[in-house]
Formats: structure tokens, sequence, C-alpha cells
């Protein structure tokens, strides 16, 4: 943490959840979630929709109620209180902000109906509207803002009552690309200045990847990885993990183990190791060189497609049935292979159980270093 | 269709033309003969031209008829109707919308049969009732047997009676059953943002707050539509009004306008009742004029 703005007094605390679980009448949305943020850290929620990663935020915030477990902020007990009295703050995606009052009023509603007085007001939503950048707005209306300036309001709303934690969910979907570049650049920065434990719900990887101390990634009401950015990105847990994160997601293979060597499909031998079976073989399209299709030791692939970036290329090519994404570093002037030869570095592989999906860890690096 | 624009437009100019003069040339009817006297209009029947015995006809209508009266029984029924139709439409529809209660739907769609069956359906029992509130509870009692038990246990059935035919309350409450308002406000709060009162559960408002700081004042333009809408409707309501109130002093203008025509004499006094049709419509079309932008929003979201 660095130094953090002495004009917003943020005790940050942590919040624990307990065997938190989450049902609608049969339909169990969280299971059993047991779970930890720390303190003053910004964590991103992640995952697909309908993983259930809205609903525990809202049940931190107090929104929802939990059917069971326990949520623990700062070491109190809070699934029982009222949202008022859980040292949250939320921001919507919509904003949800009072269409009827000014800025001003919107940001001090809540030290309003908190029994604070006028002038206690003023100073506080001005030290908040000088830090986002809305002094000379205050007098607005919503109606009157863009998205940019209306998504500050909102932020400005749940940090001047200097809450413990901080809840977004999903603040930056309704913004155009490049306004939710920025955003996320005066996010990082804000977190850095206050300080505040920061929820962020997403389904965006690149938001996660760049905002977040911790990923926390949801499938289906549980946790599949939580870890940073760099853990996840480099050690997923599960394939699931490992096909969320990264754009284009990473290639997974079925590949068969006799004891010497693990072989694609349809025979190809992909790198040596000892086990035996059946597994899922993942490999970044960024790790994947392509070589010269003489090269007799490489896997052959048959190129399908090619998207060109620019910078890079993106290619598809049809390995053992299945279609394999290889990020080339080659631009426009890549040469056109109809089948290309491919290297997959036995270091940066990930090797995942068949059924379970599950990361088998240090099961290739292993045997390539004997 | 576009090639025949011209003679398009000379047609519906021509319908439009014709509808216009269908409503207005009875209206300047009415005004020319509120400006005879009886005798002028006697001897020359229908006239084209105005006369000068407006301001003689209005004097009349104040010192001969009921109408002042019943004007303000009107205003009376319309504002009540209005207001309390307001308030109970904009609860009701705040219950539906905002909290998650288990009958949320089956409730909305008993409000809802209210607009499918209006009062003019429920007319013979609607007066049932309101010539005893008591009545479906003495019905209940007796077709339940319960009031067979009650007359052995206690000596005599339970029936009590009390009418609210002639009274104001009579003459308003049956007109509050309506599910318009409840639909409009409902429709309003769907257009809302979701998330508003999450937010203002995460800012530490209640419900009770809730409705006062935020969707109160957020609801202004519609409690001002549906004010018009009620009380234009309350005001030129006829038939339970006309069934409601049987003595003069209770009846509203428009029931009372109807009265002046004394069915025995040969030729009723066109000309005072036109006056009193001038005057009885000018609080609405006051209400019209000033407040229009209101009435067309109400239209448009009750049509939604």
């Amino acid at each position: 943490m660095n130094a953090i703005d002495p004009a917003i007094h943020i005790a940050a605390a942590n919040i624990r959840l307990d065997g938190v679980s989450k049902s609608y009448g049969k339909l169990a949305v969280i299971p059993k979630l047991d779970v930890e943020f720390r303190a003053g850290e910004f964590t991103v929620v992640l995952g697909p929709s309908g993983c259930g990663k809205s609903t525990l935020m809202q049940m931190i915030a107090g929104l929802e109620r939990v059917s069971g477990g326990k949520i623990v902020i700062g070491g109190r007990e809070v699934q029982d209180l009222e949202p008022k009295e859980r040292g949250c703050a939320m921001v919507f995606q919509n904003y949800a902000l009072y269409p009827h009052m000014t800025v001003f009023d919107n940001i001090a509603y809540s030290l309003k109906i908190a029994g604070f007085t006028k002038i206690e007001r003023r100073a506080r939503v001005e030290v908040v509207a000088k830090m986002l950048g809305l002094t000379d707005y205050l007098e607005r209306k919503p109606g009157q803002l863009s998205g940019g300036q209306r998504q500050r309001v909102a932020i400005g709303r749940a940090i001047v009552r200097e809450p413990a934690v901080l809840l977004f969910d999903e603040p930056l979907s309704n913004l155009d690309a490049q306004l939710r570049h920025d955003t996320r650049i005066e996010l990082a920065e804000l977190h850095r200045r206050i300080g505040a434990t920061t929820v962020f719900v997403t389904h965006d990887q690149v938001e996660a990847m760049t905002l977040a101390d911790r990923i926390l990634i949801l499938n289906k009401g549980e946790v599949e990885q939580y870890g940073t950015p760099k853990e996840i990105y480099h050690r997923p847990a599960s394939v699931f993990v490992a096909k969320f994160i990264g754009s284009p997601p990473m290639n997974i293979l079925a590949v068969t183990g006799d004891g010497s060597i693990l072989r694609l499909s349809d025979g190809q031998p992909v790198v040596k190791s000892d086990l035996k079976g059946d597994f899922q073989l993942g490999v970044r399209p960024e790790d994947i060189t392509v070589g010269n299709p003489s090269l007799r030791s490489d896997i052959k692939a048959h190129v399908r497609y090619r998207e060109d970036l620019g910078s890079h290329s993106i290619v598809a090519a049809e390995l053992a049935g299945e279609t394999v994404r290889i990020a080339t570093p080659f631009g426009s002037d890549a040469p056109d292979f109809a089948v290309v030869s491919l290297a997959f570095p036995p270091d940066r592989l990930h090797l995942f159980d068949m059924q379970t999906g599950k990361a088998i860890p240090d099961a290739l690096s292993a045997a390539t270093k004997e | 269709m576009v090639e025949n624009a011209r003679s398009i437009n000379l047609a519906a100019s021509l319908i439009l033309i014709l509808g216009i003069a269908y409503i207005v040339v009875p209206l300047y009817l009415t005004l020319t003969t509120a400006s005879h006297s009886y005798e002028f209009m006697l001897q020359n029947g229908l006239v084209w031209s105005p006369g000068d015995q407006f301001i003689v006809n209005i004097k009349r209508i104040f010192t001969e008829t009921w109408i002042p009266l019943q004007m303000l029984n009107s205003l009376v029924v319309a504002v009540g109707t209005a207001t309390v139709m307001c308030i109970l439409s904009f609860l009701t529809a705040y219950a539906i919308v905002y909290f998650r209660a288990r009958w949320a739907g089956i409730v909305f769609a008993l409000i809802l049969a209210t607009v499918i069956l209006p009062l003019d359906m429920r007319f013979v029992t609607t007066y049932q009732v309101a010539s005893n509130v008591f009545s479906p509870l003495n019905a209940i009692l007796d077709v339940s047997g319960l009031n067979d038990l009650i007359a052995t246990v206690f000596g005599a059935p339970f029936h009590v009676e009390w009418s609210i035919l002639n009274t104001r309350v009579g003459l308003i409450a049956p007109l509050l059953a309506h599910g318009m308002g409840t639909f409009l406000f409902r429709q309003f709060f769907l257009t809302l943002p979701k998330d508003l009162l999450k937010a203002a559960r995460m800012d530490g408002a209640g419900p009770i707050r809730f409705l006062f700081d935020i969707l109160l004042p957020l609801s202004r333009t519609s409690f001002a539509s549906l004010f018009v809408l009620i009380f234009l409707s309350g005001w030129t309501s006829y038939l339970w009004p006309l069934v409601a109130s049987s003595t003069a002093d209770t009846q509203t203008a428009v029931v009372g306008l109807a009265r002046l025509i004394v069915e025995d004499s040969a030729v009723p006094d066109y000309p005072l009742i036109m006056a009193g049709a001038i005057l009885v419509s000018i609080v609405p079309l006051t209400m019209i004029a000033l407040l229009q932008r209101y009435l067309v929003q109400g239209l448009i979201l009750s049509e939604k």
C-alpha cells in the first residue's frame, strides 16, 4: 500500500466468508464458500454470468440474506445486520444515482441519513468531489452528466462514508471501450490512495488481470482458483480457469501417456513423461512456437485460418481433430503455410486431470528435469 | 401511398373537418341557446345567432337551481377520488414493485381485473353494498349457516346495516375501486433504474425513507397525470352519482343538470340548462387548459 490519502480516513477491514451458502428454493446458487478477502486488497471476483458472483457481492453488502454460514467483516459477524450497519459501500452497474437530486445531494444523501450536520456534509462532499474531479459539477443533476462523470459520482457516493469495504458490481460494463480503459486506471489510482478493502465483480478478464491484487474465480458458486493474477495466468488450477483467462484462451488437447511419452489422439508425440493414462494438456497460444515444416521432430498441424492483427497474428490450426490457436509473432507479412510445424515448450505445458479438470501440478516439469 | 399523398391529405382533412364540425356545432349551439331567454327560444326554436340573455341565465342558475351547491359536491367527489386514488395507487404499486411479496402477481392481476370489470358492470351489486355496507358480511353469515348458530345462542341472527347512499363517502368509495392508477404507477416504477432501492439501502435508507425521499419526488409527474385523469372522470361521472344520491343537495352537478329537465313540462328550459352546462364545463376545461401536459403524459403512460 502506498501513501493513503489523508483526507479520507478509511480503516480497511478484512472480509471472511465462513461456509456461506445461498439457495433460491431448491436451486443452490452458492453451495458453500470459504474465502477471505484481505484488508486493503483489491480483490476481483471473476466468473461467467450466472456463477453467483453478484449474489456473493449482494450477500456481503447485505442486500441478499445468506442461506447459511457466516460473513465476518473486520472481526464482526454481519450476516444478520442491515446494509447500513455493515460499513460497506457499493457502486452499481448502472450507477443507480438518484435522478432528482443534484450531484452534491447524491453524494451527501448517506451522510444526511446518518445525521451529519450541514457543515460536516459540505466539508466531506467537497473533499470527495475534489478527489474525483467533480467540484464543478456539484449542482448538476445526474441527467446532465456523461457516463464517466456519473460513474465518478457513484464512486463518490460510495467513498464519502469512508467505508471499510468498497464493493463494485460490474461498474465498467456500461462504458465504451476508451472510457473503460481510462476508468480502470482511475480506479487503480483511487484504490492506491484510499486503500479500502475492495471487492470488484466482473466477467471481464482484462479488468481482473489489470486491477486485481488477487482474483477469485467462481464457477457455479464454487471457487475454481483464488490467487494473484500472475498465479492465475501462469498456474491455472483447472481447465476452467485456463480457458477463462487469456485471449485467445489456452488450448486444451487430449493426450495419452504410455509411461514414457505423452501422445496426442492422432499418435503424434508431444512431451516425454512417465505418466500413464488420459490427460488434458494445456498450452497457451503465445507459448507455442511455429517452426519450419521440414523439421521432422515437431508436431504437424493444418492451418485453417489466420487472423492478422497487425502486430501479430493468430493462427487457427487443426491438430488431432481439434482447433489449436497459436499467437505468432509474425505481422502481416507472415508466410502462408498450409501445414505448420509446432513446438510445445515442455516447461510451459499444463497438465489437467481428464475427469475433474483439476491441474496436476509439476507433473511435466518433474519429468523434463530428469 | 406516396404518389397519392395529396388526395389522401385532402380526404383526411375532409374527415377531420367533419369530425370537428360534429363536435363543435353542438357546442356552438349550446352557447347560442344559453344566450337567449326561454320565451325567445319557445318562439324561434334553435337559434344560430347569439343573444343577450347569457348573464341573466347564469344568474338564474345561481338563484333558481341547486347547480352551484352541486358543483361543490362534484368538486368534493372529483378531488376526493383523485386524491385518495393517487395515494392508494402509489402505495399499492410500491408494494407490488419493490417488495418481494409472495402473492404480488395474483394481487396485481386482481387489481387489473377492476379495469376489465369497471363499475358499470358491477352496478347492481355495488348499489346493494352501498345501500348496506355490511350486506356481504350478512350474506356470508347467512349462507355459511353461522347465523343459525348465532340465532340459537344469542336469540337473534347477526344483522347490521349501514347505508352510505346519499353521502359523499358513498359517492366516492365505489369510484375508487379501479386499478388504472396502480397500473400507471407500476409502469412508471418499472422504468426507474432497478438498483435505486438497493443504492438507497446501502446509503442507509429504510423503505419509508426511500418512499418519501426518492420515489415520491420522482413520481411528481405521474401524480399530476393521474390526478388530472381521475379528476376529470370523477367530475363527469354520471351513472353512479345518479343512483348513489337521490336528494338534490347531495347530487353532483352533472346529475343536477339532467334533473333540470322537468319531465312533465312540455318544453324544457333549454337556455337555463345550457347556461348550467357551460358553467359546469368550466372547471374541467380550465383543468385541461392548465394541465394539458400531464394529461397527455398520463394517457401515454397508462397505455404503455
